[in-house]
């Protein structure tokens, strides 16, 4: 009897220890929405927890309208949705071929996709830029600071660790479906698109989120490879703000709030099918 | 492995399907990791600066010169601060990615338990995680500050842990402000994968012990850390990898291109920007790429072998 008690006792002090956790996790967060919400004096004194229920929405018409937020989110958009479905193509098709055929050079291919997380595109950036400032300069087609340079970018970058999470997905789908459409005189390809594809959509979900989030957040480029602000996407925007506003914390946490918004969204709708691709693809290494 | 077994037959004759459906990822891999890496060690090896640059791969040919400036230390730009920057970013990355694994192992422990709303508190505890690492360098960068910064009005106003406002963006402490943001957006992750493994051990494994009276630390121990160890091991090599081209959040944090974290915070990437396009010295800049490069190689290449058998064991 007593100790079922100090059991329970055990479970409500590691349930309580969980959510604090939880609640320990989530305050920054919390925090940046409601500095956000606070007008500029008291964010710039750190009395944000002062003013109760009165919110200062006007900070974020300032952020979007005066600051012109809206064209850094606006192109963060375009450029990473475009991205996302170029990408999640390039890598399930690429996938595919790796889990169903043994080929010649599939070996090598699958070296190349882990060698390019070990050094990836960031660290040769040097070339990369001198590669975009020259094709635009020899060839006529400009790179540097243009949608298609970094769409062009993003898609190469985040399709190798892309082609692994697909990858998991076909393997464990049974490969007698395919046999069975072929059999019925479907082509290779018909096979793929009609049958392969529609079951795996739950890996294609979980694969677009992870190539938008990934996107969502890529900084290093869009800093080195664009200077106008027509093509400049919201960490370069948020950045610049930071040289020329440094005090306007009000702004500043209205423009980073705004900018969470978005992935956040994914991850919520899409989380179902994500949380589980992600951790099984982890697991099975 | 899957292999279809019509593929074995059909061995002699030229498949080309699979070929299609690799083109685009091969050729936007080639462009964007082969051809730069290739670019770089010739780059690496010619006087490119703001003189030569528009000469590109025709600037003057000046053999290992630019490895010895960064390696040794010649007046270059690129080399100032680089042994500073060289430290922090390892000392960075192994904090990072020790508190991710074990503050990620324990927590997923602690939710691999059947309670009242488990689904929501993973859910939730993922929530540091979705925040763009651009925002946590802001945020935190906002949070640290001295005068309004909460994390000084809780710590000394509200808990009287100092009796003087730390600075927590100068100095030594400045290592810290860079490392906690980042563990408190990687660790949730790490926490994902564990619990995922944690779920994925049969019950019975535990059940024998239980009988035998060996308490939950020391099943923990002997029983799920070993099952564990091939994720711990792996997880451990990408955080690694992860962290060592870290720039976001150092960047976010000490403001715009031309502010300078400090020689406590400075790390390698938002190093090697900062210098190489201030004084356009690419050619040195590529010198230093191809020596992280070559690190990087060799650290997962020791790393694979030292744990190859542990890596294995679980397939």
């Amino acid at each position: 009897m007593s100790k079922s008690m100090s059991k329970r006792t055990t479970n409500a002090l590691l349930n309580t220890l969980t959510w604090a956790v939880v609640a320990l996790s989530l305050l920054p967060i919390l925090w940046m929405v409601l500095s956000s919400l606070r007008n500029y004096s008291d964010v710039a004194s750190g009395q944000q927890l002062d003013g109760g229920l009165t919110f200062q929405w006007q900070n974020y018409v300032d952020m979007w309208v005066n600051v012109d937020f809206f064209s850094y989110f606006k192109n963060s958009l375009v450029i990473c949705s475009i991205t996302t479905v170029l990408a999640t193509a390039s890598a399930t098709c690429a996938a595919y071929a790796l889990a169903r055929f043994r080929f010649r050079g599939s070996d090598t291919v699958s070296v190349g996709i882990s060698v390019t997380q070990v050094i990836p595109g960031m660290l040769f950036f040097l070339p990369l830029y001198m590669l975009y400032k020259n094709i635009g300069e020899s060839w006529g087609m400009t790179m540097l600071d243009t949608y298609h340079g970094l769409i062009f970018l993003y898609v190469a970058l985040f399709t190798p660790a892309s082609i692994w999470i697909m990858r998991g997905f076909f393997v464990s789908i049974p490969r007698e479906l395919e046999d069975a459409a072929i059999i019925d005189g479907c082509s290779r390809f018909g096979a793929f698109v009609r049958i392969v594809l529609p079951i795996s959509a739950p890996g294609i979900i979980a694969t677009a989120t992870f190539i938008f989030l990934l996107a969502w957040d890529e900084l290093f480029f869009a800093w080195t490879l664009t200077s106008s602000s027509s093509v400049q996407t919201i960490p370069v925007g948020i950045r610049l703000f930071i040289g020329q506003f440094q005090q306007r914390y009000d702004l500043m946490m209205a423009a980073a709030t705004v900018s969470t918004l978005p992935v956040l969204i994914a991850f919520l709708v899409c989380q179902r099918f994500f949380v589980k691709g992600l951790a099984a693809g982890a697991v099975k290494g | 492995m899957h292999i279809l077994p019509g593929s074995i037959v059909r061995k002699k004759k030229f498949d080309a399907f699979p070929y299609l459906l690799l083109i685009p990822a091969v050729l936007m891999m080639l462009a964007v990791n082969l051809t730069p890496i290739i670019e770089g060690f010739m780059m690496s090896l010619l006087k490119l600066n703001q003189y030569t640059l528009s000469q590109y791969l025709d600037a003057p040919f000046v053999g290992l010169d630019n490895y010895r400036r960064v390696l040794t230390g010649e007046h270059s730009p690129i080399r100032a601060g680089m042994t500073l920057a060289l430290r922090n970013t390892v000392l960075y990355t192994l904090a990072v990615s020790v508190l991710s694994i074990v503050i990620g192992l324990a927590v997923a422990v602690l939710l691999n338990r059947n309670f009242p709303g488990k689904n929501l508190a993973r859910t939730l505890l993922l929530l540091p995680w979705i925040v763009p690492s651009y925002v946590v360098g802001t945020l935190w960068g906002f949070m640290w500050q001295r005068d309004v910064g909460i994390i000084n009005i809780v710590l000394c106003d509200w808990l009287h842990l100092f009796n003087e406002r730390p600075f927590w963006l100068l100095g030594s402490n400045s290592f810290w402000a860079i490392v906690i943001p980042t563990v408190w957006r990687g660790w949730p992750v790490m926490m994902l994968i564990f619990l995922a493994a944690l779920q994925a051990i049969p019950e019975d494994q535990y059940e024998a012990a239980t009988l035998d009276g060996v308490s939950k630390w020391k099943q923990f121990l002997h029983i799920t850390l070993p099952l564990l160890k091939p994720i711990i091991v792996i997880q451990f090599m990408f955080q690694i990898i992860d962290n060592v081209y870290s720039y976001n959040i150092v960047s976010m944090m000490f403001g715009n291109g031309a502010g300078h974290p400090g020689e406590w915070a400075d790390l390698l990437m938002p190093l090697l920007t900062r210098q190489s396009f201030s004084y356009w010295l690419f050619g040195q800049g590529a010198a230093v790429s191809f020596v992280m490069m070559m690190i990087m190689l060799i650290f997962v290449g020791v790393w694979m072998t030292t744990f190859k058998r542990s890596m294995t064991s679980d397939e």
